[in-house]
């Protein structure tokens, strides 16, 4: 998958609207997560210098923060909720489904870079416990038999 | 404001840490992760105790605990031992072959645990003085990674740091000597990265790594010393005697 | 005459389908409009608590709400309005007669909604909608009461933080208005984490106004200009929303440079939870609102003198200041009627789980955990035995079914060993285990603590360790004691509230199900047929009809056998999930111990 790669022009762009400000880091750094699917090792070099602080602090914060990645996430992010109430409901074996299905466990990234898959607390759908969003999109008491269908059509790229 | 530790009546200020008051009136409290120069980190718990006001007891760490109104303090008391009878076997089967802990353990009496799964050739306890120790002298190459179970003081990507300039103030706070320095009469290895020493231009003995004594020249505008340490004082010295002929 | 069509638009709802189903109503309206004699109009609202049986679409002023509603309803839906119901969309009660309005609904009857008031009633995006319905009144009352008349009327009222701890807001906010410093700062904490609770979510959805409102009373009582919601990463539409409110409500002179024209300025700000679930602890989320780590510090020192930036910073949960503008308007008193003793006025519980209802339920304090579960979730699914319910999340404990009849609040829950917690309440039935529930919550603790302090970290990654081993049948003789002698140390010597209560699932586990933990160590079982290493499943030949279902549900293909014929696991290549006796409608599939392997 290719990386792209962070210019000076993108950096100004990511910071145009924060002050060079401690307290913006973490907000610098979601935009830039958002933007690249990860931290980029050179975003994190010049965030530092921007905000005057060392890199060590940053990287600490990058690790810290589940928000924030060192590692290139895929195109689609799959993230299996593990709340208590998705837990009780069969969390686990919806897990263990998509791991088969995509032959990647969580926290990694299939060999193509289509997908991502994450394991997460509580995204607060109890209701419609076991919860599975890709891409920002819910759904509700999944199967596995609905699995195959909504992976095809993610490949696709046809909007789910 | 007086207090009681340990029934001995202590005298002390509003605010002032339970641990200094304890350490000033010659009262043993062990300590790993506090450190003089650099305090407040209040993380290993092996320092606390009990104290008790009107009546309610509560454990308290006393490097992190201001002194605010008149209590008693108990630094013995079944509660607290039997408190850091367990931080302290927890810390031993998080670093094994610490020697202070072990010594720690040994002399609190601490029991074997075998359940407990041990880290192997483990000496860090995470207690962060390191971090501290590199952030206040302005240059915050290392950090706590990750959280939880899974936190460890590193550099960044784990690759030689080019804010790291090997003073080794890092492994000169450790408590339980678990950062690795490798020095030979040249070169000094730290984290990774390898830095030449200067060699003192009076006694021979190396004066520090190059990044090192730069940094301190930048710090105080001066030229960077040729000198070590101790004969940098000689040197004052010699100067004084030589102007005031003491 | 003029009629209203809401739509539930909350994140459940969403997740079903609810935008399409607007859409679909729009247009359907648009198309008979012309021959209409009523004027409709379609709102999109914040979450109807219900979530279950969504999309929930609510007709107005006729009080008709329709559940489960797609796309394709939509035309019979528009056609109903002002003539018959559509009922095949109606609520059913437990003798399957049709209910109409909310009112007449078990889950919603015996609720009381307060800081839920408007959620469901107004478009969250309509600033005119809040003040409709009485917004904006308390600040405006505020302004023209002394600071020390605002905190009278909140320590009146009795409100107790409704994050988990309970302390009296009142108090918080008098503490913090007798320091002289500038600036102060007010904090909303947003950062929901307990896993299954989502009633901060739903009012920062659903009625954002409403807790921008408390916090500028707030302001105004203790003498603070600027302020902050720290809002999870996940909640997008929450903070969306929030947003929007903070902007409006500048635009209109309420918030900003001048609180609707008094001269009083405050400004307020979102930040974005970094996804840690210790930035719910509030000198760690303040360190987070700073740019740094999320690591908590010792509160000797609380941050109501040294908070953010070390100004005194008074932060409070959403749903604590979504009662603010209540107890103004209305006066303390009238909010201390309801609740108990100690714990005044309602609390918005989540309920999730194996129950019938799930949803969000709002009732006063001191109603039984037997009335929430049974009256209003309708009971455990499939009519199974009840066995615990989790309260206060991860910091939280499992109360069991003798201990139904307790009364909700602050103290009997924490007496008892759990706690309110934010209001979470997962109920669990008897297939499921209490050392994997304990297990469950030590890992996910294990994975969020900060790891500053040993205590926390270490005796998590212990007991992580020892609870494993139980579940995959290596527990020792012993384990249970050291389980309790490391949640001992740890609630004394942790730095903060995360590691002083993270055993508490452990430790209510050992007490009220000591017999679960025997059973996995001493005799290799689990009694709830969870634990895949101690488990293994067989199907009763008398009671399967062969349907087929398990068989489609079984993730290795373990399962034989043909249609209407007794089916049959292999041994082999079971991996004992139990998706086929969740699945199964005739009770054939049973869990067994399996038998030891020679060690």
């Amino acid at each position: 998958m290719a990386i792209p790669a962070i210019s000076d022009q993108d950096f100004d762009r990511l910071t145009r609207a924060y002050p060079s400000d401690r307290r913006y880091a973490l907000a610098v750094m979601q935009d830039m997560q958002r933007r690249y699917n990860y931290i980029p090792p050179e975003g994190l070099t010049a965030l530092a210098e921007y905000l005057n602080c060392p890199v060590a602090e940053l990287y600490s914060m990058a690790t810290f923060y589940k928000a924030l990645s060192l590692k290139p996430k895929g195109n689609h992010i799959i993230k299996v909720c593990d709340g208590t109430a998705c837990h009780i409901r069969g969390s686990v074996n919806l897990l263990n489904g998509i791991m088969a299905a995509l032959g990647i466990g969580p926290e990694e990234t299939t060999e193509d870079g289509e997908f991502s898959l994450e394991l997460v607390n509580c995204l607060g759908s109890c209701a419609l416990a076991p919860v599975m969003v890709v891409d920002g999109v819910y759904y509700g008491k999944v199967t596995l038999e609905s699995l195959p269908d909504i992976f095809n059509r993610l490949r696709e790229g046809a909007a789910v | 404001m007086n207090i009681t530790i340990d029934g001995k009546p202590c005298v002390c200020e509003p605010g002032e840490y339970l641990l200094d008051v304890a350490r000033r009136n010659r009262i043993v409290i062990p300590t790993l992760c506090h450190h003089d120069g650099l305090p407040g980190q209040g993380c290993c718990r092996v320092c606390i105790v009990e104290v008790e006001i009107r009546g309610r007891r509560n454990i308290v760490t006393s490097c992190v605990y201001p002194v605010e109104r008149e209590c008693a303090v108990f630094t013995d008391s079944d509660a607290v031992n039997q408190q850091r009878r367990v931080v302290l076997a927890l810390l031993r089967s998080r670093a094994p072959e610490a020697d202070r802990i072990n010594r720690l353990c040994k002399l609190y009496k601490v029991p074997e645990y075998e359940r407990f799964a041990s880290k192997s050739g483990e000496k860090c306890i995470l207690c962060g003085l390191c971090v501290k120790a590199c952030q206040s002298l302005g240059t915050g190459a290392i950090a706590a990674m990750n959280r939880g179970v899974e936190k460890e003081v590193s550099t960044p990507y784990d690759k030689p740091s080019d804010d790291c300039v090997g003073c080794g103030s890092c492994a000169a706070v450790c408590p339980t000597g678990a950062i690795e320095v490798k020095e030979d009469a040249a070169s000094r290895a730290i984290w990774n990265r390898e830095f030449r020493l200067r060699i003192c231009e009076r006694c021979g003995q190396p004066a520090g790594t190059m990044e090192e004594l730069e940094l301190a020249a930048r710090k105080s505008g001066a030229e960077p010393s040729a000198l070590c340490g101790e004969c940098r004082k000689k040197a004052v010295a010699d100067a004084m005697a030589a102007t005031y002929g003491v | 005459m003029n009629c209203t069509v809401l739509v539930c638009c909350g994140t459940g709802c969403i997740a079903n389908g609810s935008i399409d189903v607007t859409e679909a109503l729009s247009r359907a309206l648009l198309e008979i409009g012309a021959d209409a004699s009523v004027k409709t109009a379609v709102k999109q609202t914040g979450c109807n608590g219900f979530c279950e049986n969504g999309p929930i679409v609510r007709i107005m002023p006729d009080d008709i709400s329709y559940y489960r509603v797609k796309p394709k309803d939509a035309p019979a839906i528009a056609a109903s309005i002002g003539g018959k119901p559509v009922n095949r969309l109606l609520f059913r009660d437990e003798e399957g007669k049709p209910v109409l309005s909310q009112k007449a609904n078990p889950f919603y009857t015996p609720q009381r909604k307060v800081a839920l008031r408007n959620i469901g009633e107004i478009d969250p995006g309509q600033l005119a909608d809040y003040r409709a319905r009485g917004g904006y009144e308390a600040l405006k009352k505020a302004l023209a009461m002394t600071p020390d008349e605002i905190i009278r009327e909140v320590e009146i009222s009795g409100l107790r933080g409704r994050g988990g701890a309970g302390f009296p807001t009142g108090r918080k906010w008098r503490t913090a208005a007798g320091y002289e410093a500038e600036p102060k700062y007010v904090v909303c904490n947003g950062d929901e984490g307990d896993p299954g609770a989502f009633m901060d979510r739903s009012i920062l959805e659903g009625d954002p106004h409403t807790v921008l409102e408390g916090m500028a009373i707030c302001a105004l009582a203790v003498g603070a200009s600027e302020g902050f919601l720290y809002i999870r990463d996940e909640y997008g539409l929450a903070r969306e929303h929030i947003q929007r409110a903070i902007s409006d409500a500048e635009e209109e002179g309420i918030l900003g440079d001048s609180l609707m024209g008094g001269g009083k300025s405050l400004r307020l700000s979102v930040v974005r939870g970094g996804g840690a679930f210790v930035c719910g602890e509030s000198t760690a989320l303040m360190a987070s609102i700073e740019g740094r780590v999320g690591e908590p510090r010792a509160k000797y020192i609380r941050s109501v003198q040294r908070g953010l930036w070390n100004q005194p910073t008074v932060l409070n949960n959403v749903e604590t200041f979504a009662n603010i503008p209540v107890i103004i308007n209305e006066g303390g008193a009238s909010f201390a009627e309801l609740g108990t003793d100690n714990s005044k006025g309602t609390k918005v519980f989540a309920m999730v789980g194996k129950v019938k209802r799930t949803g969000l339920v709002e009732i006063p304090m001191g109603v039984s955990l037997r009335h929430l579960i049974y009256d209003i979730g309708g009971g455990v699914i499939g009519d199974r035995p009840f066995k615990a319910v989790q309260t206060g999340g991860p910091s939280g404990g499992c109360i069991p079914a003798d201990m139904l009849d307790l009364p909700v609040d602050f103290d009997t829950l924490t007496q008892y060993g759990a706690m309110m917690g934010s209001g979470g309440m997962i109920v669990m039935d008897d297939r499921s285990c209490m050392v994997e529930v304990a297990r469950y919550y030590v890992n996910f603790l294990a994975g969020e603590s900060c790891g500053k302090c040993s205590p926390c970290r270490e005796g998590l990654r212990q007991m992580l360790q020892i609870l494993t081993d139980i579940r995959e049948g290596r527990g020792k003789k012993g384990d249970v004691e050291l389980l309790e002698e490391i949640g001992e140390t740890m609630i004394g010597a942790s730095l903060c509230a995360l590691g002083k209560s993270a055993p508490n699932p452990v430790l209510t586990t050992i007490r009220y199900f000591r017999d679960e933990y025997d059973a996995h160590i001493h005799e290799y079982r689990c009694p709830a047929g969870v634990c895949p290493k101690l488990t293994a499943f067989e199907i009763d030949p008398a009671a399967c009809t062969g349907c087929t279902r398990c068989k489609r549900a079984c993730p290795t293909g373990a399962i034989t056998g043909g249609v209407k014929s007794a089916h049959n696991i292999d041994q082999a290549s079971c991996i004992a999930c139990g998706s086929c006796r969740d699945v199964c409608r005739f009770g054939a599939v049973r869990a067994a111990a399996k038998r030891r392997l020679a060690v």
